[in-house]
């Protein structure tokens, strides 16, 4: 699961590569850059991120300060899994929110500037990423753990 | 309760969950909404929360932020931090502290490429203390050196943190990665002298070494174009205006992929690799912007930041006053924050302060990064001084810590420096024409 994030994630981050390449080239050697460049990175920038973000829970790549460790280490297996339980609130209610915002994006058909690309596109990777995060969180508050 | 009650308890249950273990962009994410809640109701907050995501995914001065990372991760995996020491070995060989100023270049431009400090200090951990240490460096001073010298990597453009400051700040990037260089030079010459001094102080920890011959010098400093190659893209192709941060990030990132590969120092598996350790630490950063944002989103809402600036104008601080305590709480944070949460949660309240009292945000961004390298290496939780340490369990922590503490006081020099004369930042920005 955590490799597939990391792949998936990877390959839009390639081809955000390059696309931005791509147009460079492009624009300096015939002076026609590619359209529409701008809304993909974008577009792939964002589900690079987000397809990622379960991945993050998964390895417990978090930024954590450790410090109360030394002073209270019997109280870290509890904590972390209080951490747990508070991201996943927090994730699903990004999800909940964030699931009502895509819907009207839909209903109103919204889209980019530039390709118009429909702005659902955002949406789909960002509330797979949320739900993932909080799938993980979960996973994360119900594995024991001794402390280090 | 007034609003900014809720403010000043929002900012105080953000430190209790930091430190409580909560992540801190959980810990932002929670206190953010519940605090936007007490000060404006649950239904606004929930609102909030849902659309503060999507901020994210229009947010396209942040694709700079993988795409460098991906340079680096390339960069460190090949043999190019290798190849850079030994040329830089090469410049400095016959004087007194050679390896260890060595180091200080070497760190200085391949910090530039990589753009975080833990990866710099963690490269030049394997590189760098074992080749002083079998010169007979004292061992806290050698892995001293690399712990400071790698926070070089978070003030030499282009550099990641301040892609993320450029976008808290409201700041242009270009305008910022130019601003940082003169900084960065005089950053990484003040270590060059303070190696000088310690070795003049305390010669029996910097054993001179033998000198090079001049061919194997001239052949050792060839090694080093590929680094130089692609500094020059990412940074002078900002500078000349030829390509925006995000075309530079790709094109660079592409070409040092493309010199691993042609030079055989890097296979699919390395590349692969280096792809998914970026995708994982830009997820990591990224959820920390989310979680800055949503608290942010709270704290403009209770004015704090405009509170604490009719405070000061109130009380008539001196501006150097004023300069100082903002130091003081960023000395403070260093002890126990990373330099990337430090930035996204005080910068929404110092900046308008700074600017407040008549410094520019751009100057402030290369101040505020200068603050970070101390954080870097400040005790208790010095990043880089632990990843020297957990690559050389045999030198004790404190050791390395007494070794970054001649370094420190170039930091600090800095800092006066740039208190004093703030041109040294703003100089270059304005003949470059940004």
């Amino acid at each position: 699961m955590v490799k597939l994030c990391g792949w998936l994630a990877s390959a839009f981050l390639a081809a955000m590569m390059l696309l931005t390449v791509a147009d460079v080239l492009l624009r300096a050697a015939f002076n026609r850059p590619l359209r529409g460049t701008y809304d993909l990175v974008e577009l792939l920038l964002c589900a690079t991120f987000f397809v990622a973000l379960p991945a993050v829970f998964l390895r417990d790549d978090h930024i954590v300060v450790d410090s109360i460790d030394r002073y209270f280490p019997r109280a870290v297996p509890w904590l972390r899994r209080l951490a747990g339980v508070i991201a996943l609130i927090m994730l699903a209610l990004m999800v909940w929110q964030g699931s009502i915002a895509a819907r009207d994006t839909w209903s109103f058909g919204d889209v980019t500037s530039d390709l118009s690309l429909p702005k659902i596109l955002f949406w789909i990777p960002l509330l797979f990423g949320l739900a993932g995060g909080a799938v993980a969180a979960l996973a994360v508050a119900l594995r024991i753990r001794s402390p280090k | 309760m007034s609003i900014t009650a809720i403010g000043v308890l929002g900012i105080l249950a953000l430190l209790a969950a930091i430190v409580a273990r909560v992540p801190i962009g959980v810990a932002l994410a929670l206190t953010g909404f519940l605090g936007y809640a007490a000060a404006d109701g649950w239904s606004k907050a929930l609102k909030m929360l849902g659309s503060v995501p999507y901020d994210l995914a229009s947010a396209y001065s942040l694709s700079v932020v993988p795409l460098f990372l991906l340079m680096g991760a390339v960069a460190s995996r090949g043999i190019m931090a290798q190849e850079l020491f030994d040329a830089a070995n090469a410049i400095f060989s016959g004087f007194r502290g050679a390896l260890a100023n060595a180091t200080t270049g070497a760190c200085a431009l391949f910090g530039g490429i990589c753009g975080s400090s833990i990866a710099d200090a963690a490269t030049f951990s394997k590189v760098a203390i074992p080749e002083m240490r079998r010169h007979g460096y004292d061992a806290s001073f050698a892995g001293g050196t690399v712990a400071s010298a790698g926070t070089l990597a978070i003030l030499i453009p282009p550099s990641v943190l301040t892609a993320l400051y450029a976008i808290v700040a409201e700041q242009s990037l270009p305008k910022l990665y130019a601003a940082a260089f003169i900084p960065g030079v005089i950053l990484a010459a003040l270590y060059v002298v303070t190696v000088v001094v310690v070795a003049h102080a305390r010669p029996d920890w910097v054993p001179r070494v033998a000198a090079m011959p001049l061919a194997q010098r001239l052949h050792a400093v060839r090694g080093m174009w590929k680094l130089a190659l692609l500094f020059f893209i990412a940074v002078c192709g900002i500078y000349l205006g030829w390509f925006s941060p995000t075309e530079a990030a790709a094109v660079a990132s592409f070409t040092a992929i493309v010199i691993a590969i042609a030079t055989r120092s890097m296979g699919g598996r390395g590349l692969l690799d280096a792809f998914m350790e970026t995708v994982y630490a830009t997820a990591t950063v990224f959820f920390i912007v989310v979680g800055a944002f949503i608290f942010s989103r709270f704290i403009v809402l209770t004015q704090f930041p405009t509170g604490v600036v009719t405070w000061v104008q109130h009380h008539h601080f001196s501006p150097l006053f004023v300069v100082l305590l903002v130091m003081l709480l960023y000395v403070s944070l260093g002890t126990f924050l990373d330099e990337v949460s430090t930035i996204l949660i005080t910068v929404p309240v110092t900046l308008p302060l700074i600017t407040s009292i008549g410094y520019d945000g751009i100057w402030f961004g290369i101040f505020v990064t200068v603050m970070c390298t101390i954080g870097l290496i400040s005790p208790p939780t010095g990043m880089t001084v632990f990843v020297i340490q957990a690559q050389n369990p045999d030198i004790p922590v404190g050791n390395i810590y007494l070794g970054t503490l001649p370094f420190l006081a170039a930091d600090f020099v800095l800092v006066a420096l740039l208190v004093a004369f703030p041109g040294i930042a703003l100089w270059m920005p304005r003949v470059l024409g940004m």
